[in-house]
This record gives structure tokens, sequence and C-alpha cells, in this order.
């Protein structure tokens, strides 16, 4: 599994692997079921301490996206697309108020964003129908 | 050494103070590291850290204040400290001319506990050369040789400073998975120094901020991410709102003033609870560090009295 930390973000790093395998999970990259590596071997490939990705996990069981059974490991949990879904939509509500406040700092009417929200949909709708056969393949060889 | 050391923690520092003729290196440090953390010690150069490490190893004597390494003293007992550390010195100097497996049979006498197989499983994985002189090595493979120097006699705590002193991002990170797979792996207890605190978090259990001889703030990141934010207000609110700012640092622009407080909760909630308007900014590592380091004097110096007004009474 490919994670991206970024160091020196004002986001902790365990918040962003946990987001980061939240968003996998919402977007079935990560299938029910599936085993995750195990905190050291997670530790290590992240070169972030054992604590952290324990705390990571221990987390994300509690938020029910994944499950640990005694003696095998941790797996991506049953209901884990739901569940990492709604937490996804809550974060997405607060960056569009920041972002809806920002534009309105810049004196943009509610017009106008909606507008600049109707733009920014449009493009990425046509950069998906010229780019979904590749993106499909990306999506497995990543999984693989 | 007997066994009851092992439930008490890997270092204590109690009030140590140090001066060289009447410069005040150390002026009352106090710390605590628990056994199996990670622990990194941070400080802007000068900061007193060397001269902290030094003393730990028993190479520097303080002039005040308790000290206990694995539950002993390294003041009076440096011999049995150095059997039960690993040390790598910051910049460390090797025999240039002497090869990777010189080296390794010269240190290997001075450690009973020495385990040559294991330095060897070290050299390996590190992909140090044997037979190659030290002094055609790389900057990252000294430090690496380094590394199998200060753990080959199976050491319960190892001290390292500024390790990453000099390496490269690729090298830093190397680094870091060695201290992730090596050290926190086995369990054992690290203490080490460095300035480069966006290198330090992914690492760290734990990391305390060692100002002009003093500890500023020992705590796990995210408390202190926790803890430590900016908050940005109108200017006229200010004096309503002020005695109950832990504050850090404050700057006025005109009409808006930025102030850094390291208790982000309690500010958060007094500023709903008066409906007064403002802007949270959450802080990156660095930027924490440098609120406590280089942060507004004056405006720490004030709370401070304050608080102390405030116990007193």
């Amino acid at each position: 599994m490919f994670l991206r930390i970024e160091k020196g973000s004002a986001v902790p790093i365990s918040k962003q692997i946990e987001q980061q395998i939240a968003t996998r999970c919402a977007a079935g990259t990560l299938k029910p079921g599936e085993r995750l590596p195990s905190v050291r071997e997670m530790a290590r490939q992240l070169s972030v301490n054992q604590n952290t990705v324990l705390r990571v996990y221990e987390r994300l069981v509690r938020d029910l996206i994944l499950e640990m059974r005694q003696g095998q490991g941790t797996f991506v949990a049953a209901d884990a697309q739901f569940r990492a879904t709604s937490g996804h939509r809550e974060r997405l509500i607060e960056e569009l108020r920041q972002l809806s406040r920002q534009a309105l700092g810049l004196g943009l009417t509610n017009e106008e964003i909606h507008q600049l929200l109707d733009a920014a949909l449009e493009q990425l709708r046509s950069l998906n129908n010229s780019s979904s056969i590749s993106t499909s393949k990306q999506t497995k060889e990543v999984t693989s | 050494m007997n066994e009851s050391y092992r439930d008490k923690p890997a270092i204590v520092l109690e009030g140590v103070t140090k001066a060289f003729r009447r410069n005040q290196v150390l002026a009352g440090e106090t710390f605590t590291v628990e056994r199996g953390k990670t622990f990194a010690f941070l400080g802007r150069n000068g900061a007193g850290k060397t001269t902290t490490i030094r003393m730990l190893l028993g190479l520097l004597m303080p002039d005040s204040g308790k000290m206990r390494v694995l539950d002993c003293d390294p003041a009076t007992d440096p011999i049995e400290v150095r059997r039960h550390v690993g040390y790598l010195a910051e910049d460390q100097q090797m025999y240039g001319w002497m090869t990777v497996d010189e080296i390794l049979r010269f240190v290997a006498p001075f450690y009973s506990t020495w385990d040559h197989d294991l330095a060897l499983k070290y050299v390996r994985e590190f992909d140090l050369p044997l037979n190659q002189k030290i002094k055609t090595l790389s900057k990252g493979q000294n430090v690496r040789l380094g590394l199998v120097l200060a753990l080959a006699h199976r050491p319960e705590l190892v001290i390292l400073d500024d390790p990453a002193l000099g390496l490269d991002p690729v090298m830093r990170r190397q680094f870091n998975r060695d201290l992730i797979s090596h050290l926190q792996g086995e369990g054992r207890t690290v203490f080490y120094s460095s300035h480069l605190l966006y290198e330090v978090e992914p690492v760290a259990d734990e990391v305390a901020i060692l100002h002009e001889g003093r500890i500023l703030r020992q705590a796990d990141t995210e408390t202190l991410r926790r803890d430590v934010k900016q908050f940005v207000l109108p200017t006229d609110l200010i004096p309503r709102v002020r005695d109950e700012f832990a504050l850090l640092d404050s700057q006025t622009h005109r009409e808006e003033t930025v102030v850094t407080v390291e208790n982000a909760a309690a500010v958060a909630a007094l500023l709903q609870r008066e409906g007064l308007e403002h802007r949270v900014v959450e802080l990156n590592l660095d930027e924490i560090f440098e609120a406590y380091v280089a942060g507004d004097p004056k405006a720490r110096r004030a709370t401070t009295t304050e608080e102390q007004e405030a116990v007193e009474s």
C-alpha cells in the first residue's frame, strides 16, 4: 500500500496516515476483508514510529473502519466503505466551509461561487471522460 | 546495577545546572525519559544539548542537581553507565586510517558484552564495506558505522548527538528507517538530539524543547500540536481575554493581533463562549518550536509572572 507522508505539514502524521487509509476504504481500493501490513511492517515502510502506526490502527478500529483479529492481524472491516465515506463527508463540508469563507473574503457573490464550483465539476467531468480507461488501469496496478 | 532499575525511567534529570566560568549553560534542567521510548531532544545551537549529553555519559560533572541514567549516577559511576549505553557523538571522528573491520576489532575489547556477530550483521544490513578505510567512507556511511559501534554491545539506552547533522535528505530518511527497524523494533530507549523538527516528528514518541538551559516543554508531538495554536483576533478584543492566554508569542498588525498560546483548547472554548470573532491557525512542529524559542519573550515572561502570582495568591 502506498501512503504519502508530508513532513512539516500542519496536519499531524498520524492524522495523515489515518485519512489516507480511510480515503482508500471510502474509494473501495481497500476492500472489506483485506489484510493491512502489520504495525511493524507499516512503520518500517513509512519510516514512522511504531506507536504512531498502532495509534492510527486503534483509532480506525474504534471508528469501525478496520478490525483487529486476534493473532491474525488487522483487516478492513465489513462496512468500512460506508463508515469511511460518512467521516469523509464531514471533512468535506468543513473544507467547503473554509473555501466559501475565502471566496466571500475575496468579495465574490454567492452566485459567482456556485459558478466556480460548476466550472470545476465540468472540468473534472471532461478529464474523467478522456482518461477513464487509464485511471481504471492504474487503480488495478495499485491494488495488486 | 540490580534488577529493580528496570521499573525506573531510563533517564532522570532534576534541576541540573552547569556553568563554564561565567557562562550559565544549564539553568535547572529537568526532564524524564521513560524506558523503551524514542525521545527527541530539541534546541537551537548553543542551547546546551551537547553539554547535557556529555553529562549523561559522565564526561562532564553538573554543578548541582540530580541525574540518574539507568538508575546509576553518571557523575560517580561513569563506567557502569557507559557499559549499558550506546553513544554516537556529534560529528564523530574515527581513525581514518583504519578499515571498518579494524575499528570493529579495536573497539570490541572495551565492552564485555560486545557481540561481534551482531556487529557484522549490522555491517551487512547497513551495506558497509568491511575492508575499506574509514577516511574514504561517505558521511552517511560514517554515521552508520558510528551506529554499529554504538549498538554492538547491545546497550539498553542509545544516546545519539545530532546524528542527522550533515546528512542529505535521502540519507536522513534512511537513518530514520534504521532507527525504527533496529532500535525501536528491538525495544531500546533512544535519546537523540536534533534541530530538524520535521525529521523528528515521524520518529519520536516524545520531544523536549531546551532553551537557555531549561526545558520549556516536554510532550508527545500530538499533544504539542493540540495545545499550541495561533489565534487571530481583532486587536481591541485582546484586553478582554488576555488574562486567559498561556501566551508564547503575540504580534499586533494594526487592527489584527496574532497570538500563539499553549492552552489552545481553553482559549478556543473561551472565544466560543464569549462569541468573539476569531480565526484559528494550526501550526506545524517547526512553527511550534519557533514560538517557544524565538517567540516574544516579553509576552511569555508576562504570563509566567501572572501565573506565579495566581499560584501565590
